[in-house]
């Protein structure tokens, strides 16, 4: 049994308006955000997830902290199974960072009220403690103690994503879940950051779920990535094996389409051609097909599974492992 | 006939408030070539968009602008000019979020086609036909349908296209563009840096591409400019900066992004933050965050000096840095 196991778990929301819906006595349109994702995480492990806007990559962090309910599917955490309604202890266990610490902080508290009422909380040490307690967390995430006493506003952009972190590392959580957490943030600022999420993990033993949609950023950070579209999971290997040898023809394009240096774009051209599909009418088979160099009739026809030659190089393409023998 | 189509000196951009004035933009100078694509790179408050803004005179009412500014009309040398005078005349502009900066309760044809019958007086129906020609230049498909659409029904993608297509209506011959794919997913972004290349060789179109993203430059701009502080700190043709930066600073913005093909070494990143335009260092304003600073550094005087044929650099010491292993 591993660490963290997310079990086929799919995420529906209803679209639109339910009283239009109520008049017309129709049901409301349902959107599946998450349709059918999972995966293992052992402990002390960092997984990326990447892909497009609106491929559900934000929601699936949401379901596995609780944020969101889940539809079907199930998330256990060390072998215990994590229902919808969570009690604060295991709530603990799971936390996220947010993409835009600007609006995710309280405006009105200083770092050291922020702190110090999760502190309390939650039981996490002694009333004297707090104080120590949260000495030590802003030196985890490297600040200065003088930033105790400031508010949001007066801190840069980098300093608020770690009180994000460090506000997160409160809780002592045994899962970081980090959602788009550099995306915000200036280039210069963007590298402490990651570095400080690398070392975290090794430090505290966390298991790391870092999502974003800059893939060399997931590189950096991430032992394995899994890739999204459209709500399920296209490919999921290990980092290096998968950089190296992509085997999706949505992998690929995702690759030929990040910009690199000293490469001239040439005009015209573009890895990927037109925008995804909307999650509300999905094409037949393979969701991917409308926009796949490779698509033919039985792409059409059949949706490909998650297969490949091993548990951990999957792959969802009916001809991602043409030249290998497929195990599973 | 001269071959520069834009020419920008000494430009300083200031503000007053509670009598204290700031100069984010502090002595900028720059020109570009006909048919050219130059790139700003810079951090956030590195003044890439108010030099940008300063050129169409998109500024608020309360910035000071000083400097001089000259733009050639067809085939003539550069004239100062009021920047007013350039909108739809020669310079167009588009921004980095689309939704902001269309206007919500117009109809995307109608929004594209305004340019032309202020600017070029039109009429509404010949005005209409020239937009939806516009929009299937830009690659957006079924037009006739999607400029009766309002700006909400449109993808982040297709808005960026209409934004270029009510950029193109009143035939620029410089197109400024303002971080116009930051805001957009890599596939998205990738298309979009296609069509302007298409554009450039089509149109012959000089362009001006301010991003923050080094790489996004590198794609598509042909002379690079690195701001820091307000100030212009290295210039030189993309190859060769990526090849061997000359300023410690552009050094440092290529070792922050994480590479694809680069195996996975420590990121670098810059310590500190950035200045702060109520209180710049003195000397040179990147020395407290620099790996290589030496006593000197910080009461150089700013000045670009050149290096090599078309490259120029701040750096007093250039020599010290030890270039970036890609």
């Amino acid at each position: 049994m591993s660490f963290l196991s997310v079990n086929d778990v799919t995420v529906r929301f209803s679209v639109g308006s339910k009283f239009a819906a109520w008049i017309k006595r129709e049901k409301p349109p349902i959107l599946t955000a998450v349709d059918g994702i999972s995966f293992d995480a052992e402990r002390g492990e960092s997984i990326g997830i990447v892909g497009e806007s609106g491929c559900g990559k934000s929601t699936l962090a949401k379901a596995i902290t609780g944020l969101v309910p889940v539809a079907s599917g199930s998330i256990s955490l060390d072998g215990e199974e994590l229902s919808g309604k969570r009690d604060p202890a295991l709530r603990r266990r799971i936390q996220m960072v947010f993409q835009d610490p600007s609006s995710s902080l309280n405006p009105s508290l200083t770092v050291e009220q922020m702190l110090s009422e999760l502190l309390r909380v939650h039981n996490i040490v002694p009333r004297d403690q707090i104080a120590d307690r949260c000495v030590e967390l802003m030196d985890l995430v490297k600040l200065r103690t003088s930033l105790l006493e400031a508010r949001p506003r007066r801190m840069s952009g980098g300093q608020r994503q770690r009180v994000g972190i460090a506000r997160a590392l409160a809780l002592e959580p045994d899962v970081l879940i980090a959602d788009e957490s550099v995306a915000a943030l200036d280039v210069s600022v963007q590298a402490p950051i990651l570095n400080l999420l690398n070392s975290l993990r090794e430090e505290l033993d966390l298991t790391l779920m870092f999502i974003s949609h800059d893939l060399a950023v997931v590189r950096y950070v991430s032992d394995r990535v899994i890739v999204m579209y459209l709500g399920r999971a296209v490919e999921d290997r290990p980092t290096s094996e998968m950089f190296e040898d992509p085997r999706h023809p949505y992998t690929k394009a995702l690759m030929a389409a990040a910009p690199k240096f000293g490469v001239k774009k040439a005009p015209g051209e573009s890895a990927l051609k037109g925008e995804p599909p909307s999650a509300l009418n999905l094409p037949s088979g393979c969701r991917f097909r409308p926009r796949c160099p490779l698509a033919a009739e039985i792409c059409e026809q059949t949706e490909p599974g998650l297969t490949g030659p091993s548990e951990v190089q999957r792959a969802a393409c009916h001809f991602a492992w043409e030249d290998e023998e497929i195990s599973s | 006939m001269s071959e520069h189509i834009l020419e920008v000196r000494d430009l300083e951009v200031s503000f007053t408030a509670h009598g204290q004035t700031v100069t984010p933009v502090d002595g900028v100078s720059l020109s570009v070539t006909r048919g050219e694509a130059l790139g700003i790179a810079g951090e956030s408050g590195s003044g890439k968009s108010l030099t940008l803004k300063s050129i169409i005179g998109l500024l608020p009412p309360n910035a000071t602008v000083v400097g001089d500014l000259r733009y050639a009309l067809d085939d003539e040398e550069p004239i100062p000019y009021a920047p007013a005078d350039v909108h739809g005349h020669g310079i167009s502009i588009i921004f980095q979020e689309p939704m902001t900066a269309l206007n919500p309760t117009m109809r995307v044809g109608d929004l594209i086609a305004e340019g032309p019958r202020i600017h070029h007086g039109l009429d509404k129906k010949a005005a209409r036909v020239k937009a939806v020609d516009l929009m299937r230049q830009v690659g957006i498909p079924t037009p006739e349908r999607r400029a009766r659409m309002w700006p909400h029904q449109l993808s982040g993608g297709l808005r960026q296209r209409v934004m270029i297509a009510a950029a193109l209506s009143t035939e620029p011959s410089l197109l400024l563009c303002d971080e116009p794919t930051t805001a957009l997913d890599v596939s998205i972004q990738d298309q979009i840096l296609g069509l302007l290349q298409e554009l450039r060789g089509s149109l012959g179109m000089s362009v001006v591409f301010v991003s923050h993203d080094l790489a996004v430059l590198g794609e598509l701009c042909d002379r690079l400019a690195i701001m820091y502080g307000g100030r212009i700190v290295e210039t030189g043709p993309v190859d060769e900066v990526f090849a061997d930066p000359q300023h410690p600073y552009t050094e440092a913005l290529m070792t922050s992004v994480p590479s694809f093909d680069a195996t996975a070494e420590q990121l670098r990143g810059i310590d500190g933050r950035p200045p702060d335009p109520r209180a710049f260092p003195p000397g040179c304003r990147f020395a407290p965050r620099c790996q290589y600073a030496r006593d000197e550094c910080r009461s150089a005087v700013h000045e670009l000096r050149d290096v090599s044929a078309g490259r120029t650099t701040a750096c007093i010491y250039p020599e010290l840095i030890q270039g970036v292993k890609r």
